[in-house]
């Protein structure tokens, strides 16, 4: 095996459970994706369907118990999963870099932003307190922050919230990693610095050429920053494929469904009927089932259906592309711009919040 | 900067708190009938003389005669210019009691509060981070266990298990032995223990209810992403912000047993300390020392309320120095 | 979770109190004027037309007096049981609810088993228990169960075996060094501690209530200057300075009680005013001034309710401290040395420790228990009724 075909990150059969009071909680069920250097994945989904739960076990930051993660996440050809902690702590934050949701919440708030910014560096590098400053002021004057280096010593509750979030890129990124992992970085943010930060990201990652793993449930972000998309629903793989086929002609109904909730699309933005499957007790067959309105009794028995290839590089997972199946149940009616009835005009959806 | 006027308006403060106290205290002494002026009248009546001129006598030999905003100028001047007068029962000067006395409670005050602040915090993290062990309920029953003990109870039990039945400590207090010792080490183990006991009990129940929320923050996170260890994670991300509350509950657990009970805990050790100098003042009837010593306290209070707002904002970086 | 759960039941109660309130409270109040109209005409009695030394009930002919400490102590009771008990009969629902997340914290139960033991011991124990008497001949029983060398005591009340003096059922926690019996004291002493408690709290709770509530309506200035009182309040050495007005002053049990609660409200202001500044930002209290309602109505109805919770928990955390200040003072001996009080008993038997150490024991621990017992119960009020002020509390 050569490293040059090998992907920076390639994820296979990732599950990931947790033990709780009433039983055991599927988060992520067996779910496989990579990332080459240099592109930019996003893992659709709604909140809940096990998307973060998924990205934070990559590197084994979810609490392990009553965590339990199994599966196999090679990352420039290294099993980190089998990595004894110690070795996986010296890729968090150094190779692998996170930026996370709230940016309020993700920064200690008894810290200068500085203070933050260089820990991964005292922790990995050996740099003096200059350097390690340099650094960072450097960064933050890169990810736009004004008077960087006055701002250096400045505490996380004298930026604002879009600020703060460069902030925190800026703190992923000191350890020059080599895979970027945003989970939903915008979505605390309104929607002009939202458009800013992806754009932020967008430059970044052609600077420093990373690999960007997104993650979001809007796909109005999707559709500016991503390369490939992998679309996940209560734990599973549903669609994935390249983000132009993907968005001209989404194979599986869940995500024609998402899809037709953007407004670009002609949707109302009304949200799909129904709540995500109880994770404690997953229905048989295909998870989308009992929201779906194509579903037929195949759907509902055996496992999740295994991926077919609908096109080059867009493979599915739906009874109706499978043997036997008929596409044309799901394509014929088509998914196109004004076909907004199936996404409900009255039903608001509970699930999408 | 902020922070400068900040403690200087704090400072200001405190002068104007303990002014308020002194007042208080000089009109609680104004408004008693004075044992000396009674005591000379009784005398001078059981002598055969005139009451009333003795009483005069006496008056004017202690500037009574004079007008009450003239004493309580005077009184003030003498209190801030440490003019604090003469102890009759010790034959010294009230602050140069003070000062001997001093000396002996700091040696245990000193211990006492260092591991109080050491130990304190760390245990509540550690039972935070184990929330629910064993070892959790058994620091929760400790905490409980010297929050709830009379000082002065548990202080004689000891004494009476260790001094008197086993003889590992001496039953009296050697004043003899040098401060770094050894046997000036084992004559305050136990008052330390004691009054350890007594203060650490509140100071392991905030910081463990306050860092076990910190433990789930998302700065946590954040942390292990960066690969932080979990050992640093704990010493400077929950460590840090649990400070903030618990500066408070430390300083202010500190101050009441530092103004109750160790004043018991002297008494009980027979350390020549500060709260016994106040105790044998008050059975002496020695007023000028009665008062020293409690102005002394109030001054520590004043002092340490200071303090405590102080270390509070400083270590809230949340907090600006306007707003307070 | 359970917290969600939990406040919003607690937001249904204290409506519902606030309510049959409104329909109840002249139930309430006309049986607390009632049973204090007696109480206030015997006290008129007591101080009007009997001497210093005239037991109060003599007229029934029973030899008993009391002090104002107990015309106090009874109308502390009156209000607790027409204001605290009987409203949490009125109210079923809020009761079972309220009891069903107390008994889960176990210590909590045993506490106010202990608690409710020292209550009535302190109440019904001085009724029907004589005063302790000074029997020298008896003097240093040892308790029931154990024994001492027969020397110790002057003559044994029990058996003498192997040249050990056995102690007996007569004196089950044995005698002091005057022979007076140690359980009788400690039972005299449970009144003591059930005044202290009582009392102290009544006061601080009128006082701090009053003042937070007038703080946070006056705002402005008046507020500023009133918080600033508070804070001087706060950082007031109140043992040093009672040692001060007991040197100066003497004093007893009236004495103190009345100068550690007059120092010890601040806290509780300080809560109030910042509780009602919140609440009278809130919805219902507008709309409830706009429908007419007076200040005074606002305060009882919406304010007093919201903050009775926290407060109960307030005072409950600080009678822990009243007990351990008199127990010290007590033990110092410079307090008045008439009452009856377990620090009294515990100084008594300091010096006979090494050979009867059941005198300082005995009452060393019941003082203990209660004050542990007092903690434990105010932490499970804590979580109980407002668990999210768990962290401001402590």
């Amino acid at each position: 095996m050569t490293s040059d075909d090998q992907p920076l990150l390639e994820v296979e059969d990732l599950t990931t459970t947790f033990s709780t009071d009433d039983g055991t909680l599927t988060a992520v069920d067996g779910i496989d994706f990579d990332v080459e250097t240099g592109e930019t994945v996003c893992i659709v989904g709604e909140s809940g369907s096990g998307k973060t739960v998924a990205t934070e076990s990559i590197t084994k930051i979810i609490k392990t118990p009553p965590g339990h993660i199994e599966g196999t996440v090679r990352y420039k050809g290294r099993d980190l999963l089998s990595l004894p902690e110690s070795e996986l702590r010296q890729i968090r934050g150094n190779e692998i870099a996170h930026i996370f949701q709230n940016p309020q919440e993700a920064m200690n708030h008894c810290y200068t932003v500085g203070w933050q910014i260089t820990e991964a560096l005292q922790i990995h590098r050996d740099v003096s307190d200059e350097e390690a400053r340099a650094k960072a002021v450097d960064l933050m004057d890169r990810v736009g922050i004004a008077n960087a280096s006055s701002r250096f010593d400045d505490y996380p509750h004298e930026f604002s919230g879009g600020q703060k979030q460069r902030v925190m890129i800026a703190m992923a990124l000191v350890g020059d990693p080599d895979l970027l992992i945003a989970d939903e970085p915008t979505t605390a943010l309104d929607v002009t610095v939202q458009a800013q930060i992806l754009r932020l990201l967008d430059d970044l990652q052609d600077e420093f050429d990373m690999g960007v793993l997104f993650v979001t449930h809007d796909l109005g972000v999707v559709a500016e920053i991503a390369d490939r998309i992998v679309v996940m629903y209560a734990g599973k793989v549903m669609e994935r494929g390249d983000v132009l086929d993907i968005f001209d002609r989404p194979a599986h109904p869940y995500t024609q469904q998402l899809l037709e909730c953007l407004p670009e699309f002609g949707g109302t933005g009304g949200g799909i009927p129904g709540t995500l499957p109880d994770p404690h007790d997953p229905p048989d067959g295909c998870r989308f089932a009992p929201r779906c309105e194509y579903a037929e009794e195949a759907c509902r028995t055996g496992e999740q259906p295994e991926e077919v290839e609908v096109a080059p590089d867009q493979q599915v997972s739906c009874v109706h592309y499978g043997p036997g199946g008929n596409p044309s149940i799901v394509r014929s009616e088509g998914h196109g711009p004004g076909d907004g009835a199936t996404g409900g005009d009255s039903e608001v959806g509970p699930a999408d919040d | 900067m902020g922070f400068g006027r900040y403690v200087t308006a704090r400072v200001l403060w405190a002068g104007v708190v303990s002014l308020v106290i002194t007042t208080i205290t000089f009109l609680l002494l104004s408004a008693a009938p004075n044992p000396d002026v009674q005591q000379a009248a009784t005398q001078a009546a059981l002598q055969g003389g005139n009451p009333a001129e003795a009483t005069e006598r006496v008056r004017e030999l202690r500037g009574l005669d004079q007008p009450l905003y003239v004493r309580y100028f005077d009184f003030i001047r003498g209190v801030y210019t440490l003019d604090w007068g003469w102890s009759e029962s010790r034959s010294q000067p009230v602050l140069e009691a003070v000062g001997s006395a001093l000396y002996y409670t700091a040696q245990y005050s000193i211990p006492w509060t260092i591991l109080t602040i050491i130990l304190g915090p760390l245990v509540g993290v550690y039972s935070a981070a184990n929330m629910y062990s064993w070892k959790d309920h058994a620091a929760t029953g400790f905490a409980f266990f010297g929050y709830a003990i009379p000082n002065f109870f548990f202080g004689i039990i000891l004494l009476l298990v260790f001094g008197v039945w086993l003889q590992f400590i001496p039953v009296t207090y050697n004043t003899d032995v040098a401060v770094f010792s050894v046997e000036n080490a084992v004559q305050l183990t136990i008052p330390v223990f004691v009054l350890v006991t007594g203060s650490i009990g509140a100071v392991m129940r905030v910081s463990r209810n306050e860092s076990a929320e910190f433990q789930n923050a998302d700065f946590m996170k954040t942390a292990k992403a960066k690969g932080v260890s979990p050992l640093r994670a704990y010493a400077y991300h929950v460590m840090r912000p649990t400070l903030v509350p618990l500066s408070t509950t430390l300083v202010g657990q500190l101050l009441a047993l530092f103004l109750g009970s160790s004043l018991l805990v002297e008494v009980v050790f027979a350390i020549p300390g500060l709260g016994r100098l106040t105790y044998k003042a008050l059975i002496a009837q020695d007023t000028n020392l009665v008062l020293g010593t409690t102005l002394f306290f109030t001054f520590v209070a004043v002092v340490g309320n200071l303090l405590e707002d102080i270390v509070f904002t400083v270590l809230d970086p949340r907090i600006s120095y306007d707003d307070r | 979770m359970a917290t969600k759960k939990s406040e919003e039941f607690d937001q249904v109660d204290w409506n519902e109190i606030s309510r049959s309130g409104r329909f109840d409270l002249s139930i309430n109040s006309i049986g607390m004027l009632v049973t204090t109209l007696p109480l206030v005409l015997l006290a008129v009695y007591d101080w009007q037309f009997l001497g210093e030394r005239t037991p109060t009930f003599q007229f029934v002919g029973v030899d008993r007096g009391l002090e104002s400490v107990d015309f106090f102590f009874i109308f502390t009771l009156l209000l607790a049981f027409w204001f605290l008990v009987l409203p949490l009969y009125q109210n079923p629902r809020m009761t079972r609810y309220y009891w069903k997340e107390f008994k889960q914290n176990r210590p909590a139960v045993v506490s106010l088993v202990w608690l409710g033991v020292v209550f009535v011991g302190g109440i019904v124990g001085p009724i029907v228990m004589d005063p302790p008497q000074q029997e020298l001949l008896i003097a240093y029983q040892p308790p029931v169960f154990t024994s001492v060398v027969d020397t110790t005591p002057a003559t044994c009340v029990g058996e003498v075996m192997n040249g050990r003096c056995y102690g007996t059922w007569e004196h089950p926690l044995g005698t002091t060094n005057a022979g007076k019996d140690v359980f009788t004291m400690i039972v005299y002493g449970m009144t003591i501690s059930m005044q202290i408690a009582f009392i102290t709290t009544t006061i601080v709770a009128t006082i701090g209530i009053s003042f937070g509530t007038l703080s946070a309506y006056a705002g402005g200035w008046v507020d500023e200057i009133m918080m600033r009182f508070v804070d001087i309040i706060l950082s007031f050495p109140t043992f040093l300075m009672f040692l001060l007005i007991l040197y100066i002053y003497g004093g007893g049990l009236g004495m103190f009680i009345v100068v550690f609660s007059l120092f010890a409200w601040g806290g509780t202001a300080r809560y109030v005013r910042s509780k009602s500044l919140s609440i009278s930002e809130e919805e219902f209290i507008k709309s409830s001034r706009i429908s007419g309602a007076s200040t005074y109505h606002v305060i009882r109805g919406h304010v007093v309710p919201n903050v009775a919770s926290s407060i109960i928990t307030q005072l409950t955390l600080l009678i822990p401290g009243f007990l351990l200040f008199e127990a010290q003072l007590a033990f110092l001996g410079i307090g008045d040395s008439t009452v009856p009080s377990w620090g009294q008993l515990i100084s008594a038997g300091r010096s006979d420790l090494s050979f009867a150490p059941w005198i300082v024991l005995a009452p060393g621990i019941v003082l203990f228990l209660t004050i542990l017992a007092f903690n434990f119960l105010g932490d499970a009020l804590l979580d109980a009724l407002n668990p999210e002020a768990e962290a401001e509390n402590t």
